[in-house]
């Protein structure tokens, strides 16, 4: 907290668990993408050489499972973080200030395709903005999805006695047009929103370290600073972004 | 002084450009180009023989005569321009090929029962170009048509033999090759050389050459790797075209036609989710950067 003592007020806006199980998606998402690419466009030169580095293709084929599991471990600690917030801590899993998408979600977005056009201004945002919210639940729905047909190709044999064999082909083209889908979004449109962009550039380190500054949260989510102030005077903290 | 600076900065700011577009021309090329390029194209028997390559070739310790003995038994000067076939043939087409059976008597014997020997079958019963029917734009391979007697090398690894054997196989069946290298078999185990993974006579057979459109002997074939594998199994599409298929292929016919649409839906969903975001972001960046230079 010394760092941003001068700052003003700290808020915590994500918790340690959060911060950590991001971490590891993105150590896991990169690996997957890095093995998963190099077999995919193995007639390439660069595909040749990574998979050289690894060990050859039976390696980097164990490196993506191993990737996966990591992955979609977190998913699953994720899952079981919500079912744990909604039960024991009494939260809200749905409403203005949670990931849950609403009606003002596609109102945000055309005021802030206007505001780009210079026709307005940037909309007052909750907790989570709309591209926040897409890039959640697209990566939570994507790695479902992906989890799902990637032991399809895993465990073929066994799959293809519950379903026809060509489902191992469709599949095959799911998991790589989602792939090249992840792949085209988080490491261009996530990075470039949440960190590339000059009002942040170079780098949003509240996921990494947990804190934003009241000037920071008046900014980018005013709807959640007045409504934390609100509450705040009836003292009444929400669970999950208690100022501290 | 101050244009030696600015000549400077220029330069700095052209070798930067210069070096980002050299470095998006290599990602464009490594991404585009196909660069499979290993395998040596294999060279066939004709009627000209290059000596050099053939002593260094598995067959180099025999003499001609060996292989070639009606050039002494005809008693005939050798080569006999009088002699009616004499260059007007391809000369893979004319040599005897039963020949080779006293040395590879197994392989010869499987091929006898294969495809490959069916359709040459076909060809022999019916008459030439000349003939009604109208002439076969591919001919059915002989021994020479897929080895070269001459120029083959022994002891070749698996790895290489797999490589060549996939540009040989591809040379009449371009449709199967590439489909083969679009998938998790000939990926592996030709472009990243992993040897435990299937060549095309892993499933087809080296000399039996059987199209595996019988159940029983694509799931004998897949089963040789994935013991586990049950009926269902089969219905896999290894080769998602449909070149070669015939009336009776229906099954596989509807399957490549499922594959093919739900590859067509989901590179339009891709593409258009893509665009939309990088052009959201695209004028975000722009809108950012006129609101921090307006405020300089």
């Amino acid at each position: 907290m010394a760092e941003n003592r001068f700052d003003g007020e700290t808020y915590r806006r994500f918790c340690v668990l959060h911060r950590f199980l991001h971490i590891v998606v993105m150590l896991g998402f990169t690996g997957l993408a890095l093995t998963g690419f190099s077999l995919k466009f193995s007639a390439q030169s660069w595909a040749q050489a990574v998979v050289y580095l690894l060990g050859g293709a039976g390696n980097t084929g164990y490196l993506h499972r191993f990737f996966a599991v990591i992955t979609y471990g977190c998913v699953m600690v994720h899952v079981l973080w919500l079912g744990y917030y909604k039960v024991v801590l009494k939260g809200r899993l749905t409403g203005p200030q949670s990931l849950f998408p609403r009606l003002k979600d596609v109102s945000d977005l055309w005021e802030h395709i206007l505001y780009f056009l210079a026709r307005g201004s940037v909309p007052r945002f909750n907790r989570f903005t709309y591209w926040e919210k897409f890039d959640y639940l697209a990566l939570f729905m994507g790695m479902n999805t992906m989890g799902l047909t990637g032991v399809i190709l895993w465990f073929p044999e066994f799959f293809s006695t519950l379903m026809p064999g060509y489902f191992i082909n469709l599949a095959q083209v799911l998991h790589l047009y989602e792939a090249i889908m992840a792949v085209a979004l988080k490491f261009v449109v996530h990075i470039i929103s949440t960190h590339l962009r000059p009002e942040i550039f170079p780098l949003e380190k509240s996921i990494f370290n947990g804190k934003t500054s009241e000037e920071k949260m008046k900014k980018e989510h005013p709807g959640e600073w007045e409504m934390m102030v609100g509450t705040r005077d009836q003292v009444t903290p929400t669970p999950a972004t208690e100022a501290s | 002084m101050a244009i030696f600076l600015r000549e400077n900065l220029m330069m700095k700011v052209v070798s930067n450009l210069g070096l980002i577009l050299f470095l998006t021309c290599v990602l464009v090329i490594s991404c585009v180009g196909d660069v499979h390029a290993l395998v040596p194209s294999p060279t066939v028997s004709s009627w000209f023989v290059n000596m050099n390559d053939f002593s260094k070739s598995a067959h180099g310790a025999l003499s001609c005569e060996t292989c070639h003995d009606t050039m002494k038994d005809s008693k005939k000067k050798h080569p006999d321009p009088e002699a009616a076939e004499f260059l007007k043939k391809e000369a893979s087409r004319i040599y005897d090929y039963g020949r080779c059976k006293s040395c590879h008597r197994q392989s010869y014997e499987r091929y006898l029962l294969g495809e490959h020997a069916k359709s040459l079958k076909q060809e022999q019963q019916k008459p030439g170009p000349e003939g009604a029917g109208e002439p076969k734009k591919e001919k059915a391979p002989t021994c020479g048509d897929c080895h070269s007697a001459h120029y083959s090398r022994s002891h070749v690894s698996r790895l290489e033999t797999g490589r060549e054997m996939t540009e040989v196989c591809g040379s009449c069946h371009l449709a199967q090759k590439i489909t083969y290298l679009e998938n998790y078999h000939g990926k592996t185990a030709v472009n990243l050389g992993d040897t435990a993974s299937a060549y095309c006579t892993d499933c087809h057979g080296a000399h039996h050459c059987i199209s595996l459109k019988e159940k029983k002997a694509a799931l004998a074939a897949c089963q040789r790797c994935h013991p586990k594998a049950q009926e269902m199994f089969t219905e896999f599409v290894i080769h998602p075209t449909t070149k070669d298929l015939t009336e009776k292929d229906k099954d596989k016919a509807g399957r490549v036609a499922v594959i093919k649409a739900v590859t067509a839906i989901m590179s339009i969903l891709v593409i258009l989710v893509v665009c939309f975001f990088y052009g959201h972001s695209f004028v975000w960046l722009l809108r950012e950067l006129h609101e921090k230079l307006r405020r300089h």
